[in-house]
């Protein structure tokens, strides 16, 4: 299996990596909330919250490298509608940026805008999900509340995933091995609906056997783990921390800026 | 597809996390009751089987270097019924989310709602009530066409129109309408195609896992496609050509209305007072904090002065937050060195 790639930073050891999964959802979630209620023509601020995520991923030991690619994978949506609003938005404003000012219109602000939150917002994502396994974090959000039926649901989801994706290359290599020039739309289409199919009957007969293996281990529908969730002293100083840079930059610095 | 956080304001946001998460909340416990214990393993796998197939890609006809993939709800909708599919696909949104980051973490509800509730619902019921009776290989060609198409275009409103009662973005509803549904017309058409062929498939293969849904032979004929590609285009066309005359052209708009946000209150005549509400204090008290507004053809010295100042702060900020970072990083550089070491 080859899908060390994705989430492979999760199970580093951190002193970010030891903390509760519960506590970084929820400083992730305010963070997030925060960060997109900024108004939307100060860019100043935004690299001042930029600072929180940025030091949260250098100190769990995430290569920024990784961060910004995995940023810029995600980013074609965000930046077409982006890129629309200098279109349409032409009110001409007077720039001014330490010393140097220039003419520009309320659209390209508004576009930087979008986009510097989109990446502020994307390394507080990324700080969440790169420091905390799967796991941990599914069980933080089932004693948070989520339904046990989800919860079970992602946890089988996460499990399979990798196996599939790599089912999926095996097939997608078969096929590229044997086709070796565009056979035309209906051609393609019904090898496209063959390789699908079979994917999708194997991913039953896969399923079928595991839940007559896992009833046989005596598994009724309910997952029984040995939660070692607990709020310790550590948790409760990043929750202070946290909370100080965030409201600091929103009451003290973001007045200041204006 | 997948909305971000940037396109959506606040109560937006909150709003549509509420709607979904009640949604799943009440749909969980529905499914809670009926569905046995060993079909919890099948709905992971099939969830993970979304994702496999996403990544099964096809050439598309005229359009060279182009390909598309299955998207899965209706598909799914229709195998399994619209509760579990619904489960399975929120589950797919909710990872793609944590694991692979695409779509924010406050945009989650309205993507749940867009691609997982309303595609697996609405599909399920077009679906159903055109196959409704009578067996016959039209009847499901049509059925799974119509529910891939009308699904698709409209989660593709859905987000159209969140962004815009978010009133982040400047472009103008009547456009990003018009330009997201021509485009997810195709991506429809594209989809009840390969859907249509893989239910073909699976009664061919395994007719016990599609007997409720297919008791009959599937067969897709080029003519029939042919045919619905035409009409469908006829009538996206002619829907398109009635919206674009019926709402003011985009430039317009946009020349003619201060273009903050108001413009899309005009169009939507969206009635919520609150949002008014915070759109009001948002422009009363942050609008251009550093940036002034002013026309382009008054060489206004006075503003120009009073501009530096706000530029120095703005400087600092950025400059004093990008040194913070560079510190940061050097102090874990050589901490880890001395860790090395």
């Amino acid at each position: 299996m080859h899908h060390a790639y994705i989430d492979k930073f999760a199970y580093q050891d951190s002193a970010i990596h030891r903390l509760d999964s519960r506590v970084k959802f929820l400083v992730v979630l305010v963070f997030t909330a925060v960060v997109i209620s900024l108004p939307r023509s100060s860019l100043s601020i935004l690299v001042c919250y930029a600072i929180g995520p940025f030091a949260l991923l250098v100190w769990a030991g995430i290569p920024l490298k990784f961060v910004f690619k995995q940023i810029l994978l995600v980013s074609p949506f965000v930046l077409v509608l982006a890129l629309s609003c200098p279109l349409y938005d032409r009110t001409p404003v007077a720039v001014s940026f330490g010393p140097f000012s220039w003419q520009s219109s309320l659209g390209w602000i508004r576009c930087f805008v979008i986009l510097g939150k989109f990446v502020v917002t994307m390394l507080a994502l990324i700080g969440l999900v790169s420091t905390t396994r799967f796991s941990d974090l599914l069980a933080g959000l089932q004693k948070l509340g989520l339904p046990r039926l989800l919860i079970i649901q992602l946890g089988f989801l996460y499990r399979y995933i990798f196996v599939l994706i790599d089912r999926a290359h095996h097939i997608l290599r078969a096929r590229a091995g044997r086709k070796l020039r565009n056979l035309g739309f209906k051609t393609e289409l019904r090898t496209a609906a063959s390789m699908l199919g079979s994917l999708f009957i194997r991913s039953i007969d896969t399923a079928e056997h595991i839940s007559t293996a896992m009833q046989a281990r005596g598994f009724d529908g309910n997952w029984h783990t040995i939660s070692k969730l607990q709020v310790r002293r550590c948790d409760l100083i990043f929750v202070l921390t946290a909370a100080a840079f965030i409201s600091g930059l929103y009451f003290l610095v973001k007045p200041v800026l204006q | 597809m997948h909305m971000a956080n940037e396109l959506l304001s606040i109560p937006v946001a909150t709003g549509a996390l509420a709607i979904a998460g009640g949604g799943l909340g009440l749909i969980c416990r529905k499914v809670r009751q009926v569905i046995a214990a060993d079909k919890l393993a099948l709905m992971g796998i099939l969830g993970a089987f979304v994702f496999a197939a996403q990544m099964v890609n096809f050439q598309l006809p005229a359009m060279p270097g182009t390909s598309g993939h299955l998207i899965g709800a209706v598909l799914l909708a229709i195998i399994l019924g619209p509760h579990l599919a619904a489960i399975v696909i929120s589950s797919v949104v909710i990872v793609q989310c944590l694991i692979f980051q695409d779509g924010g973490l406050l945009a989650l509800g309205c993507n749940i709602i867009n691609i997982a509730l309303v595609p697996s619902y609405l599909g399920y019921f077009l679906y159903r009530t055109i196959t409704n009776g009578r067996f016959s290989s039209l009847k499901v060609y049509i059925g799974a066409m119509l529910s891939c198409v009308i699904a698709t275009e409209t989660s593709a409103i859905l987000v159209a129109v969140q962004a815009a009662l978010s009133g982040v973005l400047a472009i103008p509803l009547s456009t990003f309408l018009i330009t997201m549904i021509g485009v997810h017309f195709l991506v429809g058409f594209i989809e009840g195609l390969v859907t249509v062929a893989v239910l073909a498939y699976l009664q061919q293969l395994r007719p016990d896992i599609v007997a409720d849904s297919l008791p009959g032979t599937v067969r897709l004929s080029k003519n029939a496609v042919l045919a619905t590609l035409l009409l469908l285009a006829v009538l996206t066309g002619a829907g398109l050509s009635l919206l674009a005359s019926d709402l003011p052209d985009g430039l317009e708009w946009s020349y003619a209305e201060r273009p903050d946000q108001p413009e899309f209150q005009t169009i939507v005549s969206n009635p919520d007072t609150r949002i008014t509400a915070v759109d009001d204090l948002q422009s009363k008290y942050s609008l251009m904090p550093d940036y002034s507004v002013r026309a382009s053809k008054h060489g206004d010295i006075t503003g120009e002065q009073a501009n530096t100042g706000a530029g120095w702060t703005s400087f600092a900020g950025i400059f004093g937050s990008v040194v913070t970072m560079v510190v940061i990083w050097l102090t874990a550089w050589m901490l880890r060195r001395k860790q090395a070491l």
